[in-house]
């Protein structure tokens, strides 16, 4: 009855560890992002441009050496964030990741698209967004523009679009 | 307390094994099994539940491990392969050729990384090929390259460089990838091949 008993625990503890790591690994690994890219300069509500993807700048698993990527971090517990990025004739896109590493939300920024903007707000906290796009959020976020760039000087475009985009508290605080 | 002590004893290594389960499962690990929407075309393996909030729980682990960051299907997919066209482990001591033809996507290319799913750590500035590469050879819908640790001798020709990747693989990303490919991925792409030239020790 005794090893009965112990067997029984053993596998509901069992089910329980299971349970709450698988769950809590998503949550952990971009925690751990966030944090890494936070070391490397990557502040809160701007468009942080990566240099040009190579072995010595990688920052995660599997990057592209063929885009160019910006960054910009928010935490939806400060507000509502209007992100806006220009369009153009190569191929690009603008994602946003929830703090468990779903991607939310994507728009081309492929010249033809309608996309003029979206603002993230927690729920319940919906702003006035003047006809742009809105998206419900809980906690952090990340979100992430990639820009075809195979080249240097396509790479070197790519950064002045970076700097032409907004991420920003909205309305502005 | 002589009761309670198996009890106590047998709740922590039942959390601990199912704790080391998960991290098994969700890809924590060298070893795992593979779970979700898998595409499997001669070799070449994509997940297309990256990007999908509808992923299990399992695959939401092993995409947050390996693919963070990474994009819904629609915008592109990404297939990767291992080993050659006879299923050998592609390796740095090998040359191999690569081949192929038209890409049923807007834009594409093919990157090389190492054991740790990171560009190798070299200084070739020989990290990819693309369709601009291809665009560029004699005839684009008939492209080839070399991947090997060393250039091979001839100026300006295309080659992805292995050096310091180990056991290495490759992702195909097909950007904008066509209306056919997410329909039918099996009827629709004709991956590229890759054929082992030589490895060094081979007489």
């Amino acid at each position: 009855m005794r090893w009965i008993l112990a067997a029984s625990v053993f596998l509901l503890m069992a089910l329980v560890g299971h349970i709450a790591v698988l769950t809590a690994i998503p949550s952990l690994i971009m925690g751990k992002a966030h944090d890494r890219m936070e070391a490397q300069g990557a502040g809160m509500y701007r468009w942080v441009a990566s240099p040009r993807m190579t072995p010595q700048t990688q920052t995660v698993v599997r990057p592209s050496p063929d885009l160019s990527y910006a960054i910009c971090r928010f935490d939806l517990a400060d507000g509502p964030v209007l992100l806006e990025a220009p369009l153009s004739e190569a191929y690009g896109s603008l994602s946003i990741f929830d703090d468990r590493t779903n991607n939310v939300f994507v728009a081309s920024l492929q010249e033809g698209s309608a996309f003029n903007g979206v603002i993230v707000h927690a729920p319940g906290d919906v702003p006035d967004a003047g006809g742009r796009e809105t998206l419900a959020l809980g906690g952090r976020g990340l979100a992430l523009i990639r820009r075809l760039s195979p080249d240097e000087a396509s790479h070197g475009q790519a950064a002045e679009l970076a700097a032409a985009s907004v991420c920003a508290p909205f309305p502005a605080r | 307390m002589r009761f309670l002590l198996p009890l106590f004893i047998a709740g922590i290594f039942g959390l601990a094994a199912g704790g080391a389960s998960a991290l098994w499962a969700g890809g924590m690990l060298k070893s795992g099994p593979r779970m979700g929407n898998g595409v499997v075309i001669d070799g070449w393996t994509s997940d297309w539940s990256i990007g999908s909030t509808s992923a299990n729980p399992y695959v939401r682990a092993r995409i947050a491990r390996n693919g963070l960051l990474a994009l819904r299907k629609e915008e592109a997919v990404y297939f990767t392969r291992s080993r050659d066209e006879e299923g050998r482990r592609l390796d740095e001591a090998c040359i191999y050729r690569i081949s192929g033809g038209a890409m049923p996507s807007q834009w594409w290319s093919i990157t090389l990384y190492d054991g740790d799913s990171r560009l190798p750590m070299n200084e070739d500035d020989a990290l990819s090929f693309d369709a601009n590469d291809a665009e560029s050879q004699a005839d684009p819908e008939n492209w080839s390259f070399r991947i090997s640790s060393e250039p091979n001798g001839q100026p300006g020709s295309l080659w992805v460089s292995s050096r310091s990747a180990g056991q290495f693989d490759v992702t195909l990303r097909l950007y904008l990838p066509s209306e056919a490919l997410l329909a039918d991925p099996g009827a629709t792409l004709i991956p590229p091949r890759i054929e082992r030239l030589f490895c060094e020790g081979e007489g």
